[in-house]
Protein backbone atom coordinates (compact mmCIF):
# COMPACT_ATOMS: atom_id res chain seq x y z
CA UNK A 1 0.00 0.00 0.00
CA UNK A 2 2.58 2.54 1.21
CA UNK A 3 5.48 0.47 0.30
CA UNK A 4 7.94 0.56 3.66
CA UNK A 5 5.84 1.24 6.00
CA UNK A 6 3.36 -1.56 5.10
CA UNK A 7 6.41 -3.91 5.92
CA UNK A 8 7.34 -2.18 8.83
CA UNK A 9 3.56 -2.31 9.95
CA UNK A 10 4.30 -5.96 9.80
CA UNK A 11 7.11 -6.52 11.03
CA UNK A 12 6.13 -4.58 14.35
CA UNK A 13 2.88 -6.45 14.71
CA UNK A 14 5.13 -9.77 14.28
CA UNK A 15 7.36 -8.58 17.05
CA UNK A 16 4.45 -7.35 19.12
CA UNK A 17 2.64 -10.66 19.19
CA UNK A 18 6.05 -12.53 19.88
CA UNK A 19 6.52 -10.45 22.51
CA UNK A 20 3.15 -10.89 23.67
CA UNK A 21 3.36 -14.70 23.55
CA UNK A 22 6.73 -14.58 25.02
CA UNK A 23 6.10 -13.02 28.59
CA UNK A 24 2.62 -15.11 28.66
CA UNK A 25 5.04 -18.41 28.21
CA UNK A 26 7.25 -16.57 30.66
CA UNK A 27 4.37 -16.30 33.43
CA UNK A 28 4.70 -12.60 33.32
CA UNK A 29 1.91 -9.73 33.02
CA UNK A 30 2.37 -6.87 30.69
CA UNK A 31 4.63 -4.42 31.77
CA UNK A 32 6.02 -1.24 30.22
CA UNK A 33 8.03 -2.97 27.32
CA UNK A 34 4.25 -3.91 26.20
CA UNK A 35 3.42 -0.57 26.43
CA UNK A 36 6.10 0.61 24.66
CA UNK A 37 6.12 -1.44 21.90
CA UNK A 38 2.36 -1.38 21.35
CA UNK A 39 2.76 2.40 21.36
CA UNK A 40 6.00 2.35 18.57
CA UNK A 41 3.21 0.13 16.62
CA UNK A 42 0.54 2.14 17.15
CA UNK A 43 2.80 4.90 15.59
CA UNK A 44 3.15 3.54 12.53
CA UNK A 45 -0.17 2.41 11.98
CA UNK A 46 -1.66 6.23 12.33
CA UNK A 47 1.21 7.32 10.01
CA UNK A 48 0.06 4.70 7.30
CA UNK A 49 -3.31 5.69 8.02
CA UNK A 50 -3.23 8.94 7.96
CA UNK A 51 -1.07 8.92 4.95
CA UNK A 52 -3.31 6.33 3.16
CA UNK A 53 -6.79 8.71 4.10
CA UNK A 54 -4.75 11.62 2.69
CA UNK A 55 -4.21 10.06 -1.07
CA UNK A 56 -7.86 8.98 -1.15
CA UNK A 57 -9.61 11.91 -0.58
CA UNK A 58 -6.84 13.58 -2.69
CA UNK A 59 -7.64 11.80 -5.71
CA UNK A 60 -6.96 8.00 -5.44
CA UNK A 61 -9.30 6.13 -6.68
CA UNK A 62 -10.45 2.63 -5.35
CA UNK A 63 -13.13 0.20 -6.25
CA UNK A 64 -14.54 -0.13 -2.53
CA UNK A 65 -13.74 2.95 -0.97
CA UNK A 66 -15.71 2.77 2.10
CA UNK A 67 -14.74 -0.71 2.99
CA UNK A 68 -11.18 0.61 2.81
CA UNK A 69 -11.51 3.37 5.18
CA UNK A 70 -13.69 1.14 7.50
CA UNK A 71 -10.50 -1.23 7.72
CA UNK A 72 -8.13 1.74 7.93
CA UNK A 73 -10.07 3.14 11.20
CA UNK A 74 -9.96 -0.31 12.25
CA UNK A 75 -6.27 -0.94 11.85
CA UNK A 76 -5.67 2.06 14.89
CA UNK A 77 -8.22 0.89 16.83
CA UNK A 78 -7.58 -2.57 17.82
CA UNK A 79 -4.34 -1.76 19.62
CA UNK A 80 -5.04 0.80 22.37
CA UNK A 81 -8.29 -1.30 23.33
CA UNK A 82 -6.18 -4.94 23.35
CA UNK A 83 -3.66 -2.58 25.87
CA UNK A 84 -6.38 -1.51 28.05
CA UNK A 85 -8.30 -5.20 28.32
CA UNK A 86 -5.11 -6.75 28.93
CA UNK A 87 -3.41 -4.60 31.62
CA UNK A 88 -6.78 -4.45 33.24
CA UNK A 89 -6.23 -7.59 34.99
CA UNK A 90 -2.60 -8.03 35.26
CA UNK A 91 -1.95 -12.00 34.67
CA UNK A 92 -0.17 -13.89 31.98
CA UNK A 93 -2.78 -14.20 29.86
CA UNK A 94 -2.18 -10.38 29.10
CA UNK A 95 0.29 -11.00 26.67
CA UNK A 96 -1.47 -13.37 24.62
CA UNK A 97 -3.95 -10.89 24.46
CA UNK A 98 -1.88 -8.03 22.97
CA UNK A 99 -1.08 -10.63 20.47
CA UNK A 100 -3.80 -11.39 19.72
CA UNK A 101 -4.68 -7.79 18.66
CA UNK A 102 -1.46 -7.96 17.17
CA UNK A 103 -2.29 -10.39 14.80
CA UNK A 104 -5.56 -9.14 13.64
CA UNK A 105 -4.40 -5.84 13.35
CA UNK A 106 -1.56 -7.48 11.03
CA UNK A 107 -4.47 -9.06 8.97
CA UNK A 108 -6.63 -5.90 8.86
CA UNK A 109 -3.44 -4.02 7.24
CA UNK A 110 -3.18 -7.53 4.91
CA UNK A 111 -7.02 -6.73 3.41
CA UNK A 112 -5.89 -3.26 3.00
CA UNK A 113 -3.00 -3.99 0.90
CA UNK A 114 -5.43 -6.18 -1.32
CA UNK A 115 -8.23 -3.42 -1.30
CA UNK A 116 -5.61 -0.73 -2.42
CA UNK A 117 -3.65 -3.03 -4.79
CA UNK A 118 -7.27 -3.53 -6.45
CA UNK A 119 -7.45 -0.12 -7.74
CA UNK A 120 -3.89 0.95 -8.19
CA UNK A 121 -2.59 -2.43 -9.99
CA UNK B 1 -1.67 -16.80 38.96
CA UNK B 2 -4.66 -18.12 40.88
CA UNK B 3 -7.48 -16.00 40.89
CA UNK B 4 -7.62 -13.67 44.15
CA UNK B 5 -10.90 -13.33 45.99
CA UNK B 6 -12.75 -16.68 44.74
CA UNK B 7 -13.22 -19.17 48.10
CA UNK B 8 -13.28 -22.93 46.77
CA UNK B 9 -15.76 -24.74 44.84
CA UNK B 10 -19.45 -24.03 44.13
CA UNK B 11 -19.28 -20.47 42.91
CA UNK B 12 -18.12 -20.60 38.79
CA UNK B 13 -15.47 -18.82 38.11
CA UNK B 14 -16.09 -15.59 35.84
CA UNK B 15 -15.61 -16.01 32.46
CA UNK B 16 -13.60 -12.98 31.65
CA UNK B 17 -10.75 -14.21 33.75
CA UNK B 18 -7.19 -15.43 32.83
CA UNK B 19 -7.09 -17.32 29.64
CA UNK B 20 -10.88 -16.34 29.27
CA UNK B 21 -9.35 -12.93 28.31
CA UNK B 22 -7.52 -14.32 25.10
CA UNK B 23 -10.95 -15.39 23.91
CA UNK B 24 -12.79 -12.69 24.46
CA UNK B 25 -10.03 -10.54 22.79
CA UNK B 26 -10.49 -12.83 19.77
CA UNK B 27 -14.12 -12.99 20.00
CA UNK B 28 -13.93 -9.16 19.63
CA UNK B 29 -12.04 -9.23 17.22
CA UNK B 30 -14.64 -11.04 14.93
CA UNK B 31 -17.09 -9.24 16.11
CA UNK B 32 -15.67 -6.02 15.27
CA UNK B 33 -14.74 -7.54 11.64
CA UNK B 34 -17.96 -9.19 10.62
CA UNK B 35 -20.09 -6.39 11.57
CA UNK B 36 -17.98 -3.81 9.64
CA UNK B 37 -18.08 -6.46 6.96
CA UNK B 38 -21.80 -6.90 6.57
CA UNK B 39 -22.37 -3.02 7.48
CA UNK B 40 -20.48 -2.42 4.00
CA UNK B 41 -22.23 -5.39 2.43
CA UNK B 42 -25.72 -4.41 3.33
CA UNK B 43 -25.15 -0.18 2.96
CA UNK B 44 -23.29 -0.44 -0.48
CA UNK B 45 -24.76 -3.68 -2.17
CA UNK B 46 -27.02 -5.65 -0.30
CA UNK B 47 -29.62 -6.90 -3.75
CA UNK B 48 -26.58 -8.58 -5.02
CA UNK B 49 -27.13 -11.01 -2.38
CA UNK B 50 -29.59 -10.30 0.45
CA UNK B 51 -29.07 -13.81 1.86
CA UNK B 52 -25.57 -13.84 2.23
CA UNK B 53 -25.60 -10.34 3.66
CA UNK B 54 -28.25 -10.48 5.96
CA UNK B 55 -26.13 -13.91 7.02
CA UNK B 56 -22.74 -11.52 7.83
CA UNK B 57 -24.71 -9.40 9.86
CA UNK B 58 -26.44 -11.85 11.93
CA UNK B 59 -22.81 -13.71 12.39
CA UNK B 60 -21.98 -10.17 13.28
CA UNK B 61 -24.23 -10.33 15.71
CA UNK B 62 -23.58 -13.21 17.52
CA UNK B 63 -20.43 -12.72 17.14
CA UNK B 64 -20.82 -9.45 19.43
CA UNK B 65 -23.64 -10.92 21.93
CA UNK B 66 -20.96 -14.14 23.01
CA UNK B 67 -18.53 -10.97 23.48
CA UNK B 68 -20.98 -9.55 26.08
CA UNK B 69 -22.01 -12.89 27.58
CA UNK B 70 -18.24 -14.12 28.20
CA UNK B 71 -17.00 -10.43 29.24
CA UNK B 72 -19.60 -10.21 31.34
CA UNK B 73 -20.50 -11.44 35.15
CA UNK B 74 -23.06 -13.45 36.57
CA UNK B 75 -25.87 -15.84 35.21
CA UNK B 76 -27.50 -14.05 32.97
CA UNK B 77 -24.37 -12.96 30.91
CA UNK B 78 -22.98 -16.60 31.24
CA UNK B 79 -26.70 -17.76 29.82
CA UNK B 80 -26.07 -15.09 26.66
CA UNK B 81 -22.36 -16.39 26.00
CA UNK B 82 -24.17 -20.39 26.01
CA UNK B 83 -26.68 -19.15 23.68
CA UNK B 84 -24.50 -16.81 21.57
CA UNK B 85 -21.43 -19.65 21.24
CA UNK B 86 -24.28 -22.62 20.79
CA UNK B 87 -25.64 -20.67 17.54
CA UNK B 88 -22.61 -19.90 16.06
CA UNK B 89 -21.48 -23.33 16.50
CA UNK B 90 -24.85 -24.11 14.40
CA UNK B 91 -24.39 -21.20 12.47
CA UNK B 92 -21.11 -22.35 10.90
CA UNK B 93 -21.83 -25.95 10.85
CA UNK B 94 -25.21 -25.07 8.66
CA UNK B 95 -23.92 -22.34 6.64
CA UNK B 96 -20.41 -24.34 6.40
CA UNK B 97 -22.05 -27.11 4.95
CA UNK B 98 -24.66 -25.36 2.33
CA UNK B 99 -21.11 -23.65 0.86
CA UNK B 100 -19.59 -26.37 0.44
CA UNK B 101 -22.51 -28.56 -1.71
CA UNK B 102 -24.31 -25.42 -2.95
CA UNK B 103 -22.43 -22.34 -3.74
CA UNK B 104 -24.90 -20.55 -6.03
CA UNK B 105 -27.23 -19.78 -3.07
CA UNK B 106 -24.22 -17.42 -1.92
CA UNK B 107 -22.43 -15.55 -3.90
CA UNK B 108 -20.48 -13.52 -1.75
CA UNK B 109 -18.54 -14.82 1.28
CA UNK B 110 -19.44 -14.48 4.82
CA UNK B 111 -17.85 -15.52 8.05
CA UNK B 112 -19.15 -18.56 7.74
CA UNK B 113 -18.81 -19.46 4.35
CA UNK B 114 -16.88 -23.03 3.82
CA UNK B 115 -16.52 -23.19 7.61
CA UNK B 116 -14.61 -20.11 8.25
CA UNK B 117 -12.33 -20.76 5.23
CA UNK B 118 -11.47 -17.14 4.36
CA UNK B 119 -10.67 -16.90 8.16
CA UNK B 120 -7.82 -19.51 8.62
CA UNK B 121 -10.86 -21.59 9.88
CA UNK B 122 -11.06 -19.70 12.52
CA UNK B 123 -14.75 -19.65 13.07
CA UNK B 124 -15.24 -23.43 13.11
CA UNK B 125 -12.69 -23.89 16.50
CA UNK B 126 -13.53 -21.33 17.90
CA UNK B 127 -17.24 -22.09 19.64
CA UNK B 128 -15.64 -25.65 20.10
CA UNK B 129 -12.96 -23.87 22.54
CA UNK B 130 -16.01 -21.38 23.65
CA UNK B 131 -17.83 -23.85 24.61
CA UNK B 132 -15.22 -25.98 26.53
CA UNK B 133 -13.84 -22.57 28.00
CA UNK B 134 -17.83 -22.15 29.69
CA UNK B 135 -17.90 -25.52 30.71
CA UNK B 136 -14.82 -25.44 32.41
CA UNK B 137 -15.72 -22.16 34.51
CA UNK B 138 -18.84 -23.36 35.60
CA UNK B 139 -19.88 -24.24 39.00
CA UNK B 140 -17.20 -26.65 40.10
CA UNK B 141 -16.74 -28.77 43.19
Amino acid sequence: MIGVLEIVAYVAAAAVALYGLFTTVRNRPPDRTHRIAVGVFEAVLVVQAVVAAVRVFTGVQLPEQSTFLIYLLVSVCVMPIALQFATAEPTRWGGTVIAVGAIGTGVAVWRLHDLWVAGNG
Amino acid sequence: MAEPTRGPGREPRATSSGPGRVLIAVYAIFALSATARAGVQIAAKFAEAPVAYLLSGLAGVVYILATIGLAGHGPGYRRLAWGAVLFELVGVLVVGTLTVFDTGDFPDDTVWSVYGRGYGFIPLVLPFVGLWWLRRTSARG
